[in-house]
């Protein structure tokens, strides 16, 4: 069963959150990404572990944490 | 030492151009990395000992953004 994974993401322009889409968005695992770059918010609908998206997440070279599930 | 160059898609700002140079720049094997947002492309000088074109190309695409090595 998927899930739907909450991050904070230190996004500062659409091309952080392009990045964010694209490096989840190989996994096959993911479903669904939406990015919100004023809410600095990334919501993940996976099957995957959190830990296993927030590293994938953090593989964009920007500060991000996980905040729960939504 | 070899210089090469790729192509970067994705890139909207210049805080695109610093994140991707600092993160790259600390990669073994990466002695200098020049971003430029214009032309959309990075060129890096590599010891190909320790990091060959390929991986210095995919690193960049491993961030988000899409990269292409030119030469
Ligand atoms: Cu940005
Ligand atoms: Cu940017």
């Amino acid at each position: 069963m998927a899930s739907v994974y909450e991050f904070q993401m230190a996004m500062t322009c659409e091309g952080c959150a392009g990045a964010a889409k694209r490096v989840l968005g190989k996994l096959p695992e993911v479903s669904n990404v939406e990015t919100s770059v004023e809410q600095q918010r990334v919501l993940v609908t996976s099957t995957l572990s959190p830990d296993r998206l927030l590293e994938t997440l953090q593989k964009t070279g920007k500060e991000c944490s996980y905040i729960g599930v939504k | 030492e070899l210089e090469v160059t790729v192509s970067v898609e994705g890139m909207t700002c210049m805080s695109c151009v610093r994140n991707i140079e600092s993160t790259i720049s600390k990669k073994p094997g990466v002695k200098s990395i020049t971003v430029s947002l214009e032309k959309k492309m990075a060129t890096l000088i590599i010891d190909p000992a320790q990091i060959s074109p390929e991986d210095a190309a995919e690193a960049i695409d491993d961030m988000g953004f899409t990269a292409k090595l030119l030469s």
